[in-house]
């Protein structure tokens, strides 16, 4: 019998500085539990193990029972500790295709709501590695995040798109904008002064209430006083240009329950002189901004492009997005058709 | 308790079907306005529509039942993601005549096994509302952000073959509505916010009451699962043998395989041991039961799964086939595993 169908790796930073690496594999089932897992020595770690697997799997709508996901870790953490809970949930999504991490992944978090989907936080300083995933507030703080989604419990909807970073090709990255929306309470205060971009400079600040205004405006809700307080965070503290615009203008949206959700990430690249109008009009570097789409498509991606650019794009990029399961569509306004 | 007051079926009103209501239970000796079609579920499940006289009057035999229903037209607005609360899809649909040509009418189905009782507009929309967001969930219907003309109208038809493989009713109209005047996100956050503070002091108090009257809620929803199963099997099969005509040998022979399974699965679902015993005579613990229940509940989610399936094998070209038999095989697997979960007494799998 071939056992192994795919097998990924997952690592976490215990307390006494150690790496813990967990590895998932996947085999048929036969006639077995849906998920089993190793511990070294240590029976009610391994439990507790299956615990959070099945706990996290209650937030995803597909399930497949003719797979056997096999868990295990290489050494034991020290009693108590629970940092390593969201390498285990996040092996068993990628070892199921259903997450796709890029590169090696370092995960640190535990929660008590794992069927919730919620992370609520992380023990351990992880200073030294600047990609890893880090549980709880200001981090990951819900597993849907990972697309960029809005938990669906909390009072304040976040919701995170992508824009891809030109820095001279080989250092092109995508970089996400977030944005967070929280009612306001009164009537008093402008909706536009409520928009806070921390760690920002003053020009990007003003940039990014200008967009926000006016593709708010486009929604035809005007009079009433505002309604929401929002924050915008970014990936990357610096950097130029102004293509993020699209990308934070659609994560507003999401984040204030206006917009189709995609089933992956949302990557955009765009901006406009006229967002009260929900004009996209054209931004530059084409070509590298192209192949790093290329290379960091996932299944379920949405990406949108402005429609300037549907005549130049490279011969096979539509294709080739399409064979990497992701969708694209270069768009000329935002909003339904 | 006299039992003066008694009814054995409550009166329905009849001004609400077309309104609030799409179809309402019919007693025997009533007559029916020839506008309404009857359709007539006799002790095993199977349908029939009552005959096209001028107006019907409707006499039942032992175990029979009668549900009179308004075609429509109906319009409802559907939210396609539960987390877009403000935008939503405004969806008109009409329950057509009977086809001549199918041997069951879906509707019909629909009734039979999941209505038990007068079937609201509210409680039909939110059965389509669950299976449109849970398509759009799973990746078998598609609508992003920015959706192009070609995008959209991809959805429409895939959305059409949806709703009438699943609940027989046919779309004549949709368009995506800004809800925000009924929708407020805005106030459901802020609803949010003070349930959760409210939520931390007191959480002890009120599972107490909630408890007494959902005692045998379980039971029911156990009961209505298999009645699902055992009806909506033997359709499924049919559809499948019709719907997904395979292309080569190869898709012969999964085709051929999966229908036998079904068969199994169909057989095995008439056929289960009943919640509350391990065997004749002896009680099964609560949470054993409770196991069960869960069991059967997966096992409709399966049967929506293959609904839906079924929907999207309906005109896909031979090319794209192979992973749709895919899924299939994988509902099919969830099927059997659920259905063996609902026979055991006890959870134990070997690890």
């Amino acid at each position: 019998m071939n056992a192994t169908i795919g097998s990924v790796e997952c690592r976490s930073l215990l307390a006494d500085g150690s790496l813990l690496t967990v590895s998932a594999t996947r085999r048929p089932r036969a006639g077995r539990a849906e998920v089993k897992c190793t511990a070294p020595g240590d029976g009610r770690l391994a439990e507790r193990m299956q615990e959070v697997v099945r706990l996290a799997r209650h937030t995803e709508t597909r399930f497949d029972s003719r797979d056997q996901v096999v868990i295990g870790i290489d050494h034991a953490p020290a009693a108590g500790e629970r940092d390593w809970e969201l390498a285990v949930v996040l092996a068993d999504r990628m070892v199921r295709g259903v997450w796709h991490g890029h590169g090696p992944v370092l995960a640190n978090g535990w929660s008590d709501a794992w069927h919730l989907g919620r992370v609520d936080g992380h023990a351990v300083e992880v200073r030294a590695l600047p990609d890893a995933l880090l549980g709880g507030p200001g981090g990951l703080a819900h597993l849907g995040q990972l697309s960029g989604h809005p938990d669906p419990a909390a009072a304040v909807s976040t919701a995170r798109a992508w824009f891809p970073l030109h820095a001279g090709g080989a250092a092109d990255s995508l970089c996400w904008v977030e944005v967070g929306v929280y009612p306001l309470g009164g009537d008093a205060e402008d909706e536009e002064c409520a928009i806070a971009v921390p760690g920002q400079d003053a020009a990007r600040q003003l940039a990014v209430r200008q967009a926000l205004a006016g593709a708010r405006h486009f929604d035809g809700r005007t009079g009433k006083g505002g309604r929401w307080r929002t924050t915008v965070r970014f990936g990357e503290p610096a950097f130029q240009g102004r293509s993020f615009e699209l990308a934070l203008v659609l994560a507003d949206r999401i984040a204030r329950g206006r917009e189709f959700l995609p089933r992956g990430r949302l990557i955009a690249s765009g901006q406009s002189a006229a967002w009260h109008a929900g004009r996209v009009d054209t931004v530059e570097h084409l070509a590298p901004k192209c192949a790093l789409l290329l290379r960091e498509a996932a299944p379920g991606d949405r990406i949108l492009l402005p429609q300037a650019w549907q005549a130049q794009l490279p011969a096979g990029f539509a294709d080739g997005v399409r064979a990497l399961g992701a969708s694209l569509a270069c768009v000329e306004r935002i909003g339904i058709i | 308790m006299l039992g003066l007051f008694k009814r054995t079926t409550p009166v329905a009103d009849a001004c609400e079907l077309g309104r609030t209501a799409v179809a309402l239970p019919v007693r025997s000796g009533c007559t029916v306005p020839p506008a309404f079609p009857v359709v007539i579920v006799d002790a095993r499940g199977a349908t029939r529509r009552a005959g096209a006289a001028a107006s019907k009057h409707v006499e039942l035999r032992d175990g029979e039942l009668a549900y009179a229903f308004h075609p429509g037209p109906y319009t409802v607005d559907l939210l396609p993601f539960a987390g877009a609360p403000e935008i939503g899809l405004r969806t008109g649909f009409a329950i057509d005549a009977a086809d001549p040509h199918a041997s069951h009418q879906r509707f019909d189905l629909y009734l039979a096994s999941e209505a038990g009782g007068r079937l609201g507009l509210d409680a039909l929309a939110a059965a389509m509302e669950g299976a449109l967001q849970r398509e759009l969930a799973d990746g078998g219907l598609e609508l992003p952000p920015c959706a192009t003309i070609d995008e959209w109208n991809a959805f429409r038809l895939g959305l059409n073959q949806l709703l009438y493989m699943r609940f027989g009713v046919s779309v004549d109209d949709c368009v995506p509505v800004d809800l925000a005047g009924t929708h407020d996100y805005a106030a459901m956050l802020a609803a949010r916010a003070l349930a959760v503070q409210a939520k931390a002091p007191a959480a002890s108090p009120a599972p107490a009451t909630a408890a007494a009257p959902a005692a045998d809620a379980p039971a029911l929803a156990d009961a209505r699962a298999l009645r699902r199963l055992f009806l909506e099997l033997p359709c499924l099969m049919c559809g499948l043998r019709l719907a997904a005509l395979p292309a080569c040998p190869e898709l012969f022979h999964r085709q051929q395989a999966l229908l036998q399974r079904l068969d199994l699965l169909s057989v095995g679902a008439g056929a289960m041991p009943t919640l509350a015993l391990t065997a004749p005579g002896q009680a099964l613990d609560a949470s054993e039961q409770l196991r069960r229940v869960r069991h059967s509940r997966r096992a409709t989610v399966s049967l929506d799964e293959a609904w839906a399936l079924l929907a999207r094998l309906k005109g896909v070209s031979p090319a794209l086939l192979a992973p749709l038999y895919d899924e299939c095989e994988r509902i099919v697997a969830n099927l059997e595993a659920d259905c063996d979960g609902r026979r055991r007494a006890s959870a134990e799998v070997a690890a």
